[in-house]
């Protein structure tokens, strides 16, 4: 397996701090899928793409742990999560409107990792997968990296970050699952076609655990580096708590402090610890 | 604000609970270290312990479910990592010690002997997240004595024991590691609970049930605070769903000498500063001279 040559990654990450933060806007973009925008100054001075940050979405005793989400994108003093309504949290926040304040810890986690010299970028995103792939989108685009994007979803209104990608990428394919855009059927077959006919130097790659297995196994096949953003139940989000732990060839790492992203050749894949498929 | 924990002197009475505060290390963005009455290690057992399958949590109303089952990468690297980090901050260090056995328990406390900088130790009795020891030493009076017994003999730091709520009667045990010479004792561990996700049938933690900690046992952990503080005459440490300074002075209240803040730490990583600023405000306003006159002041 090729690895990384030289300087791994160019950005330098700050120290997570508690901010709190303001919704500047809340816009519903598809059943149960929603943009939320938030005056974050800290956090968006220092996000870099691939980290997330720990939203304490409710201060009532009703639930009281803290939500993590990826920074998808940042404009000046704002950060943009992309959620999906899942469970108690997620609802409260779609109900949240503008002015209302809430606080988050971060930027947290170790993000996506670039080598210098990277030419060739395939980003695989299934689903909510897109969330932490716009910021590294729009940075790779920014060097000058040449992108290809793969997004697949359960049907066109849920194809997310569409524009975005098409913005900064020079191929985006989409698959969806009822065929009503792109391709029918599983992203994974999209990726499998454009990792044999071009040559990347690297795959990124988030969505459903299983989906990011299957693009590595792909990746190792063709003999590409490849990393993976992995969720995990979080408590703390900081290290403390070990309620993240991922199963790697080092041992047992935290998603939220060693991950969320890997290098997917690190990660011991275990069916059994992957979280609920959304 | 000093109180006195058996022959250590403490700052001030706001202590991390064990496994919710790493060593601090991974705070040291959010608290001055130095501003706590002590730090409160993770659990260390003599060889690296993998801890539990995941999902090792699950959200609870008030509370969280956990079946971490005491990850740690043994007492060696322990001492290689945590310890010397905390060699330069300046803080006492109370190191929480788990086994599977009574020479587990005092295999470990042998090994840190060995090493400075650290104040005491707090034995954990009380996990209901291992299948060997853990707290099925905690339920028993014959059982807790022996662990108790066997550490007093192999230290003469501080000795405090950790006790489980989940019993029928935590003053016999209380009673009990205290005639085995235990210099203090803190209260409580989790509650055992469960949770069930009803769209899979599936329980919520791999290891089906956990423990239950934050703000919905802080009743059970007054409760039995006041309990076993009126029935022993060493100090006690009182945790369990503290979030605020106000929580904190509840404890002292009923009896507790320190409280240790958990649960609240994942919350806001923040908040022990917030509870020692605010158990000094709570004073300054009500023109209480010392923090200890606290303890047990509860009004029948
Ligand atoms: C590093 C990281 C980044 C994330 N980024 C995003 C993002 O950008 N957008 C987004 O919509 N979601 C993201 N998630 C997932 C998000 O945190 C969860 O969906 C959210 O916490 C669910 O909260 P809830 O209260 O709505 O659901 P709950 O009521 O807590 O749970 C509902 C269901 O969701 C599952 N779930 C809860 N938390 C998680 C989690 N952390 N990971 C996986 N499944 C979970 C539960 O097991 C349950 O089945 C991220 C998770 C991690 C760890
Ligand atoms: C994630 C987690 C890990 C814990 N690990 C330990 C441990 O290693 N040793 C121990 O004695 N108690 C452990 N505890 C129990 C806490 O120290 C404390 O007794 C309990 O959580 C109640 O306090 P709280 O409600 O403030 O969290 C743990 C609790 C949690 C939530
Ligand atoms: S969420 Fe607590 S260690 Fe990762």
């Amino acid at each position: 397996m090729r690895r990384c040559m030289g300087e791994e990654s160019v950005w330098r990450p700050v120290n997570p701090a508690l901010e709190r933060i303001s919704v500047v806007a809340n816009e519903r973009l598809a059943e149960g899928v929603g943009l939320v925008t938030l005056h974050a100054p800290r956090a968006a001075a220092g996000v870099l793409p691939g980290q997330f940050v720990h939203v304490r979405i409710s201060r009532g005793t009703d639930f009281i742990l803290r939500r993590p989400f990826s920074v998808h994108r940042v404009s000046g003093e704002r950060i943009e999560i992309l959620y999906q309504v899942l469970g108690v949290g997620t609802r409260a926040l779609a109900e949240k409107v503008a002015g209302e304040e809430m606080d988050l810890v971060g930027p947290l986690g170790s993000g996506w990792r670039v080598c210098e010299g990277t030419a060739r970028a395939l980003l695989v995103a299934g689903g909510l997968g897109v969330a932490p792939l716009g910021m590294l989108a729009e940075e790779l685009a920014g060097r000058g990296v040449a992108i290809t994007v793969a997004i697949g979803a359960p049907r066109e209104e849920r194809v997310l970050a569409r524009n975005l990608f098409e913005r900064v990428a020079r191929r985006v394919e989409i698959a969806t699952d009822d065929g009503s855009c792109g391709l029918r059927g599983p992203v994974t077959g999209v990726c499998e076609r454009l990792l044999s006919d071009g040559s990347f130097d690297i795959v990124y790659t988030c969505g459903p655990e299983l989906m990011q297995r299957k693009v590595a196994t792909r990746a190792a096949a063709v003999d590409i580096p490849c990393q993976v953003s992995l969720e995990r139940l979080m408590a703390c989000g900081i290290g403390a708590c070990l309620s993240c732990v991922v199963r790697t060839v080092d041992g047992m790492k935290r998603a939220c402090v060693d991950g969320p992203v890997f290098d997917a050749q690190q990660v011991l894949w275990d069916p059994t610890e992957t979280p609920p498929e959304h | 604000m000093t109180v006195k924990l058996g022959g250590l002197e403490l700052r001030n009475p706001v202590l991390t609970a064990s496994g919710t505060f790493a060593s601090g290390r991974e705070f040291a963005d959010f608290v001055e270290l130095e501003r706590l009455g002590a730090v409160v290690t993770k659990g260390v057992s003599l060889d690296p312990w993998d801890g539990n399958a995941s999902p090792r949590v699950a959200e609870t109303a008030s509370g969280m479910l956990n079946s971490i089952g005491l990850q740690n990468p043994g007492v060696d690297a322990f001492c290689e990592n945590d310890l010397a980090w905390l060699a330069d901050v300046d803080v006492p260090v109370i190191v929480n010690v788990s086994g599977h056995s009574v020479a587990g328990y005092v295999g470990v406390i042998e090994r840190l002997e060995r090493e400075t900088g650290v104040a005491g130790y707090e034995v954990n009795i009380s996990c209901p997240n291992v299948d060997a020891g853990g707290m099925a030493f905690g339920t028993e009076c014959s059982a807790a004595a022996e662990v108790t017994r066997a550490c007093r003999v192999a230290t003469t730091r501080l000795l405090v024991v950790k006790l489980t709520p989940n019993v029928t009667d935590i003053v016999q045990i209380a009673r009990a590691v205290e005639a085995e010479g235990a210099d203090a004792l803190s209260l409580i561990n989790t509650v055992l609970g469960m949770a069930v996700d009803v769209e899979t049938f599936r329980p919520k933690l791999s290891r089906v049930v956990g423990g239950i900690s934050g703000p919905a046992i802080k009743p059970i952990a007054l409760r039995m605070v006041w309990q076993v503080s009126n029935a022993v005459s060493v100090p006690v440490i009182g945790m369990g769903g503290i979030m605020s300074a106000d929580d904190a002075v509840e404890f002292m209240l009923v009896g507790a000498t320190a409280v240790a803040v958990g649960t609240a730490n994942f919350i806001d990583p923040t908040v022990t500063m917030r509870i020692v600023d605010g158990l000094a405000e709570f004073c300054h306003a009500r023109g209480i001279e010392r923090v200890s006159d606290l303890t047990g002041a509860m009004k029948a």
